[in-house]
């Protein structure tokens, strides 16, 4: 049974439809063929990660390494390239409902799994009733999935995939590792070891996955069989390489060295500093993409005094030379940031570029309006006798992400110049969940990488509440960002969803319950004999089409 | 048969198994109740931490549902009495079974057992190095001209007092990076051995040095000194024979003290040089809370304690007969 195509529907087939044309010049702004050398076949190519994953489980995990790593392992139903649009994959094409209700997938018959199992409907289904089962402990996958109810197999190579609600963001979801596949085979026998990684995770990836020796590395294979490779990619047929291996060095200046000494061919997470260096030496090249999706952002809680009052709230936005301290201490690298969105995620809103500049007069202003106008010894403002304090609290375990710590001492002798005094309290995740998902502190970090403006949806709408599994850490329920946050999810209307969330932006910096701080860039640092290695639209790593020469 | 040696160690002989086999099972008892000791200190700690046990378990970042919340809630037993659970947890101990990683759904005995091999590989590396450098630091200036102890002073200090950390990156620079001598990270073969263990040894050298040279001089004082140098013996001979023996006793005892406490302290070290082990296993789990791994490392690391004491022991017997008179 085929669902009439409605008009958004049919935007969405005429990108399907000019996929061909399109593969060869898509795919993020990767290396490309950079010393307009060839492809070499064989080898191996080490890359260096700064963290490990806990779980190699994408259905289970919200780490975004496990899904850049299992990105090699695991394919999707749908690629979604820079510009957003969606190229086949798994499946050749599909088509919407209407109401966004229900996703019919026609998928490709030739594709087989590594243990040999064919892919098919039923293993779409297997896999998605998987992700859902609550015995999973789904962490993010469960989410991205939304209002599930279920995958109908019509035959072999079609599944209709259905929802209680409207789901637009669905087909990004679909695009991503969180809903890649496993085998049945391997769901059936291995259902409570698939997070251990190794040869338990079996997909229909370019690679397979061949051992995991913990703190040490991961060993990844070339799968010979592979045909089947996404619109997006720059070849078809099997990987370049033989062998792709994984090792996890924590520290960031023992990264570089590795690279710089051609022990390790690419490194994740090159710090800000290294750049210079890295940039100055001819054997190494830079590539780098700014993360979509959520901002390293400051959320003000709505909820709690002193914050409750929109004019502080702006006060506090207002008060920060966000200018000068992100650039002092991300030297450069990564750029402030004017909206809680990345520029690079669709839906961005520019307009907000330059619109609410770091102001002290008004500050001084806005707090003095809402009564905060005593002073105590050490230069705080008071009101009724009470300074004014505002609580952000830190997580002790990552503090020194991104040099985020040395960021907050920033903002706090900037807040101090307009008499706000910032505490923060280093906390382990247990007082932090209690502190920050119970609504008690006044202000939370946070960054959420995704390349779909509907991590808005996960920022500010109510139904995202801390308490129901949400991150709206806003605590400040709005009818407006409900509605428009809600809307978006059921279109498909890329005008229609952009106009949408453009006003969800501009309403978030308008109420101050937000203060966008930078966007992180993905910092990649490679040795000059590695090619055609590329960001994917979530800048995850593609070593499908990449490449070493001796 | 006439006794090789006459005194009064000969004369304990008769009533030395009976003996000995009691001061084995006075240890034994001793080290359950050290094991048990350590386990329930630990399950007490993990627990008396505030914060709820799932939230700290998924951490910060995460958009859990409720109903998966409590579904991990009842798997992992939370939802009953601290009492039942202690218990539960104690009966399965007995039964020898460690139990399951909340994290990373393996076995906490395999996952225990893997990393510790590349760890005890390590600290004995580390430990041996050390003794090397520090006996031969100690022997050659114990007793020496000022100007000469003060220079070995001077570098034991130096090694006492750099961070390992630092110690290490500084080593990967020179050695890895730009002599490119040895391979940064891993724990495949000898090469990726040397750095890590030189890191770690350097500080426990100049401790252990420090300590030696000490004995060995108090040693040197002693008449029996004197009368050994009588004999015509030289004074390589007085140091290597008889001094250092006297002078072992609390080296050795330094010396397993330092062992036992490296095999979860070499974290620091583990994380520079990208290698496995229990340091960094146990950290990763206190951090998550996960139960079972921490309540693992910890039996281990009792378990290593009451072995390495137990050596000493016996090596104190060895080092000075009289000891075991008592």
């Amino acid at each position: 049974m085929r669902i009439p195509r409605p008009g958004p529907a049919r935007v969405l087939a005429s990108a399907v439809a000019g996929v061909l044309l399109l593969a060869g010049c898509s795919g993020g702004s990767g290396t490309g063929s950079a010393d307009g050398s060839k492809p070499v076949a064989g080898g191996t190519l080490t890359y260096a990660v700064d963290t490990e994953p806990v779980s190699w489980d994408p259905h289970v995990s919200t780490q975004d390494l496990t899904a850049e790593l299992q990105r090699q392992v695991f394919d999707s139903l749908v690629s979604e390239d820079a510009g957003g649009k969606f190229h086949p994959w798994l499946a050749t094409s599909w088509e919407v409902a209407p109401d966004l209700k229900s996703f019919t997938f026609h998928l490709r018959t030739d594709v087989k799994f590594h243990d040999g199992t064919p892919f098919d409907a039923a293993a779409v289904k297997a896999n998605f009733d998987h992700i859902v089962a609550k015995e999973t402990k789904s962490q993010y996958a469960a989410n991205l999935l939304g209002s599930y109810t279920g995958t109908t197999v019509v035959d072999p190579a079609t599944a209709r995939v259905e929802f209680a609600q409207p789901s637009a963001p669905f087909l990004q979801a679909a695009s991503t590792t969180y809903l890649g596949f496993y085998s049945p085979k391997a769901l059936a026998a291995d259902a409570a070891k698939l997070g251990q990684g190794g040869a338990v995770d079996v997909g229909t990836g370019p690679f397979k996955f061949v051992s995991y020796s913990k703190g040490q590395e991961a060993v990844f294979a070339k799968n010979a069989d592979y045909n089947w490779a996404p619109g997006t990619a720059e070849h078809t047929g099997p990987a370049h390489l033989d062998k792709f291996v994984v090792r996890f060095l924590p520290d960031a200046s023992v990264r570089v060295g590795a690279l710089s000494s051609g022990q390790v061919q690419v490194v994740k997470a090159v710090p800000p500093q290294s750049v210079a260096g890295l940039q100055a030496d001819s054997r190494l090249k830079l590539v780098s993409q700014a993360a979509p999706g959520g901002n390293y952002n400051l959320w003000l809680n709505g909820s709690l005094a002193p914050l409750n009052d929109q004019k502080v709230r702006q006060a506090i936005q207002r008060g920060i030379d966000l200018d000068l301290d992100v650039k002092t201490v991300q030297f450069g690298q990564f750029p402030r940031a004017w909206s809680p969105i990345s520029a690079t995620t669709p839906g961005y809103n520019k307009a907000l570029e330059g619109s609410w500049p770091y102001d002290r007069a008004l500050s001084d202003r806005l707090l003095d309006e809402a009564g905060w106008t005593g002073r105590d010894g050490d230069g705080y403002r008071t009101k009724d006798g009470k300074r004014l304090t505002l609580v952000w609290p830190q997580l002790t375990a990552n503090a020194t992400q991104q040099s985020r710590d040395i960021l907050g001492q920033a903002f706090q002798a900037d807040l101090k110049k307009i008499g706000v005094e910032v505490q923060r309290p280093a906390l382990d995740v247990g007082a932090y969940s209690t502190l920050v998902y119970g609504g008690k502190a006044n202000i939370v970090d946070l960054a959420w990488a995704r390349f779909e403006p509907d991590v808005l949806w996960l920022f500010l709408n109510s139904a995202s509440d801390p308490a129901k599994g949400g991150i709206n850490a806003t605590f400040l329920p709005d009818k407006q960002l409900d509605d428009w946050t809600n809307q978006a999810r059921a279109t498909l209307d890329a005008e229609q969803r952009g106009k949408l969330y453009k006003q969800v932006q501009s309403r978030a910096i308008d109420l101050a319950t937000v203060i966008p701080v930078y966007t992180p860039y993905a910092l990649t640092g490679l040795s000059s004999n590695v090619g055609g290695l590329s960001f994917d639209s979530d800048t995850w790593l593609n070593f499908y089409d990449a490449w070493r020469t001796p | 048969m006439t006794a090789f040696r006459i005194g009064p160690a000969a004369a304990a002989l008769p009533s030395r198994g009976p003996a000995l086999l009691r001061a084995a099972l006075r240890r034994l008892a001793g080290a359950v109740a050290v094991l048990f000791g350590a386990a329930t200190l630990a399950f007490t700690a993990l627990r008396l931490i505030p914060g709820d046990p799932v939230s700290v378990l998924l951490g910060p970042s995460t958009t859990t549902s409720p109903e998966v919340r409590d579904e991990i809630r009842r798997q992992l037993g939370f939802d009953r009495p601290v009492l039942a659970q202690y218990l539960h947890f104690l009966g399965r101990l007995l039964h020898g079974d460690l139990g399951q990683s909340y994290q990373l759904q393996r076995p906490v005995a395999d996952l225990v057992a893997e990393q510790l091999a590349p760890t005890l590989q390590l600290v004995a590396a580390a430990v041996l190095l050390a003794l090397l450098v520090a006996i031969a630091s100690a022997v050659a200036s114990a007793g020496r001209p000022p100007a000469l102890r003060a220079l070995t002073g001077a570098w034991e200090l130096v090694a006492v007092s750099t961070p390992s950390y630092w110690l290490g990156l500084v080593l990967l620079t020179v050695f890895s990076f730009h002599l490119r001598l040895f391979p940064v990270a891993g724990a495949d073969g000898f090469g990726s051995l040397v750095l890590p263990a030189v890191t770690l040894a350097l500080p426990l050298a100049g401790t252990l040095a420090q300590v030696l040279r000490e004995g060995l001089e108090a040693a040197l004082a002693q008449p029996f000194a004197v009368t050994v140098r009588a004999r015509g013996r030289g004074r390589t001979a007085l140091v290597l024979r008889h001094a250092l023996r006297h002078a072992a006793v609390p080296l050795v005892t330094l010396t397993g003290w330092l062992t036992g406490s490296l095999l979860g302290g070499t974290v620091l070290v583990e994380s520079v040089f990208g290698r496995p082990g229990v340091g960094a296993l146990v950290l990763g789990a206190v951090n998550s809370r996960d139960v079972p791994v921490v309540i693992g490392v910890v039996l281990l690391s009792a378990l290593a304690f009451v072995l390495i004491s137990a050596a000493v022991d016996l090596l104190y017997t060895v080092l000075d007969p009289r000891l075991g008179n008592r």
